[in-house]
């Protein structure tokens, strides 16, 4: 009895000891756990391209080889949706703690002071030279600077070189003039009179800022502009005037009076990539995806036309920034992270694996102009050519898109077909939409 | 007029407690507590802070919210697109509840007639409703596609021109009426079936014996027993054809695809003010118009179905 009590006692304190001992290794285990856990970074990454997602990858494997302890966590999701996740997360801090986006939603971040001004370092090398200005002065914000470049956005004319040479065609036209004379030679019909091929594939329907957007591609040549900014910092409407007209009259006439295109047929990146038009007005990211749907197409690419001999050659540029969140207890190993992502060597990746243009300088773009020359025009524009860019305003998607809410009902509206005074009619009614979002905004002013 | 809600209260006291039945009461409320409680966070909530938002202004990022009163409810009475939207949304919502049950009501009197082949044309008229909406747009963007569209293909057979279905301002709408009546003409089917069978056989037999024709039967037993189901099929249908909004957006992405002001219907609009324009209050107070909307129309519906009660009772 006694021994097996004290048999019992012993197993308890042998019990006890384990556990201490167990508890003990736990412990230690824990600590270091910790420590180990504290030592790695993982970053979080969100972005609104989902076809960013293998460049990313890519760049975090290089970058884990000098940074081991650094891992990184990527979400993508449509453009639209991303926009909306950011804009609930960022401010609730739940946000990611590096994202990429437009400058539209990015202004809403920094007057909400969401987002920090780029520590010393950052700005210095936003400013050493890897950048043009203008991409520098897009990222900045009064005295400081904002973010990082990571692509631009740059539209040029895709043309069918087969077709071009089955309508006798040498070369691509040089003005607006000639796009529609073009077209009509390289359009198609059926027996029956249906369209079977487009000579030019412009937006004509559908929703959202794109419509306007690509309207701008011809609103700009012909001299005009969605916003002009006053002296006095205000904006007002830049297109009710000569050049708008001119803009609204030559999708007219595509649609109704020459016939080069029609709302039925097939549109945009996959219609050319299958044939189904001779000329686009589209960016970089066609290049990759003609590569994947028909890679033997033979088409170049070039500059929008002037819209008349005496015209400025005019392309549009939109600088697609990667940002750190103000409120990611990441920041160092974040900001790190993303310069080491905009180094030359992983700006000619994005280009070379997504079709995307990165908005860097310095980057050997010979060995990809070898295998794909079509991305001459985008990583090597012409100099002469006049760039326009979107305000960074927050309220400039809006614009965009009320105005696109009305422009395919106006292309196939036949009272505008040969009516210059409907014409006019509508671009005023375009123009008053504009200044009503501007006077909302409280944005408005004309001196 | 104390005294009177005084006897009311009495009254119901009176009708729950005094016959000893207060403890099934007190049960029937606690297990109803956390769904009324959860119905309560995830649907009331957000229609009360919906109402207090739509007098405010927010763009869901500045955490400043300035209150404006009366300002959103303003300028949304003066938006041509709420308008638009409005009126386009009254169209679809009105062809779709009335062509869907019109033609939900002979399918049901068809297959509540006893037959082997009856659960599998329920399958096959059902299975729309529960196919999710996303692919189903698609899809149907497919079958509307003016090229290679199947509907084309089926009129062309026939020597019909083909239809621009969608990129056609004119008949888009209309287009969004045919896949919504598709959509929804199983599930009422299916109600007013679980209606007709429900009707005692005896009251159509009566009618059958005193010289009723099948028309006769169908019009003065069948059709008026059905009433408190047809009222159901109405105002659910009207309440979700009021929120029509997947298969706008979805027909409506890309360059080949309805034009957006052409199909432009009251979600869609909330959903562009908030979550595109990232105006919440004046969003909030166009949800707060639509909710409006749909209960006025509920509760004509439910006066209506009560006056035709009270005219036949």
């Amino acid at each position: 009895m006694r021994a097996s009590k004290s048999r019992s006692a012993g197993l308890d304190r042998r019990a006890a000891l384990k556990v201490a001992a167990g508890a003990g290794i736990a412990a230690a285990g824990g600590i270091a756990m910790s420590k180990k856990a504290r030592a790695a970074t993982t970053l979080n990454i969100w972005t609104g391209y989902p076809e960013l997602v293998p460049y990313y990858k890519s760049v975090a494997e290089a970058y884990a080889k000098t940074k081991p302890d650094v891992t990184v966590n990527l979400l993508s999701s449509s453009l639209r949706e991303m926009e909306q996740k950011l804009s609930a997360a960022i401010p609730t801090g739940t946000g990611p703690d590096i994202f990429d986006i437009g400058s539209g939603i990015a202004i809403k971040f920094i007057q909400a002071k969401l987002l920090d001004n780029n520590p010393p370092d950052v700005d210095a090398y936003l400013k050493s030279g890897a950048w043009n200005k203008f991409t520098v002065d897009w990222f900045t914000q009064g005295s400081a600077t904002v973010g990082l470049p990571l692509l631009e956005g740059r539209a040029q004319m895709f043309w069918n070189r087969a077709m071009f040479r089955e309508a006798g065609l040498s070369a691509p036209p040089k003005d607006f003039g000639e796009i529609m004379a073009f077209a009509k030679k390289l359009t198609k019909f059926d027996a029956t009179g249906k369209m079977t091929r487009s000579g030019i594939s412009m937006r004509l329907s559908g929703q959202g800022s794109g419509i306007t957007e690509k309207f701008r591609f011809v609103l700009e040549p012909a001299g005009g502009t969605l916003l002009v900014k006053t002296a006095s910092g205000k904006y007002h409407n830049g297109f009710d005037n000569d050049a708008g007209r001119k803009a609204l009259q030559f999708y007219v006439d595509v649609v109704q009076k020459d016939k080069v295109d029609d709302p039925k047929v097939p549109h945009d990146a996959d219609a050319f990539a299958n044939g189904h038009t001779a000329m686009l007005f589209r960016e970089a990211w066609v290049i990759g995806d003609i590569k994947k749907k028909n890679p033997s197409l033979d088409y170049g690419v070039v500059p929008i036309p002037r819209w008349d001999a005496s015209g400025p050659v005019k392309g549009i540029i939109q600088p697609w920034g990667i940002y750190v969140n103000g409120r990611s207890r990441q920041k160092d190993a974040s900001w790190d992270f993303i310069k080491f992502l905009t180094q030359p060597a992983n700006a000619f990746q994005i280009t070379n694996m997504t079709g995307w243009v990165s908005a860097r300088q310095g980057v050997d773009w010979g060995p990809l102009l070898k295998e794909t020359p079509q991305f001459e025009s985008f990583v090597k524009p012409p100099q002469d050519i006049v760039l326009f860019s979107d305000p960074i305003l927050p309220f400039w998607d809006e614009i965009q898109t009320r105005i696109a809410d009305r422009l395919p009902g106006m292309f196939i509206d036949p009272a505008l077909n040969g009516n210059p005074a409907k014409v006019a009619e509508a671009i005023k009614s375009l123009a008053t939409i504009c200044d009503n979002v501007l006077k909302q905004a409280g944005a408005y002013g004309t001196a | 007029m104390a005294a009177r809600v005084s006897e009311s209260v009495r009254y119901w006291a009176n009708e729950h407690f005094s016959r000893g039945n207060w403890r099934i009461v007190l049960f029937v409320y606690i297990v109803l507590a956390p769904v009324l409680l959860l119905f309560g966070y995830v649907r009331m909530v957000p229609i009360f802070e919906s109402l207090i938002l739509s007098f405010h202004k927010w763009d869901l990022i500045n955490p400043i919210k300035p209150f404006i009163g009366w300002a959103n409810y303003e300028e949304l009475f003066q938006d041509e697109n709420f308008w638009l939207s409005l009126k386009n949304t009254t169209i679809y919502a009105f062809s779709v509840v009335i062509l869907s049950t019109l033609i939900a009501v002979p399918l049901a009197v068809f297959l509540a007639q006893k037959s082997r082949l009856s659960a599998i044309y329920q399958t096959i008229y059902f299975l729309p409703f529960i196919t999710p909406m996303v692919p189903v747009s698609i899809a149907w963007k497919w079958i509307y596609d003016y090229n290679h569209g199947l509907l084309n293909y089926v009129l062309s057979v026939f020597g019909i021109p083909a239809v621009a279905w969608l990129t056609d301002p004119g008949i888009a709408l209309y287009a969004l009426i045919i896949m919504g009546v598709w959509k929804v003409v199983g599930y009422n089917m299916i109600l007013l079936l679980v209606g007709i069978r429900n009707i005692p056989s005896t009251y159509v037999e009566a009618a059958a014996i005193d010289g009723a024709s099948g028309f006769q039967r169908f019009r003065y037993v069948t059709l008026p027993l059905l009433r408190p189901i047809l009222l159901y099929v109405f105002v659910t249908s009207s309440i979700t054809a009021f929120n029509v909004f997947t298969q706008v957006y979805v027909m409506t992405l890309g360059s080949q695809s309805a034009p957006g002001q052409a199909v432009r219907v009251l979600v869609f609009d909330i959903y562009q003010n908030a979550f595109q324009y990232f105006r919440f209050g004046y969003a909030s107070a166009e949800a707060v118009n639509l909710t409006l909307i749909v209960l006025g129309l509920t509760l004509i519906q439910f006066r209506i179905a009560r006056n035709k009660e009270g005219m036949d009772g």
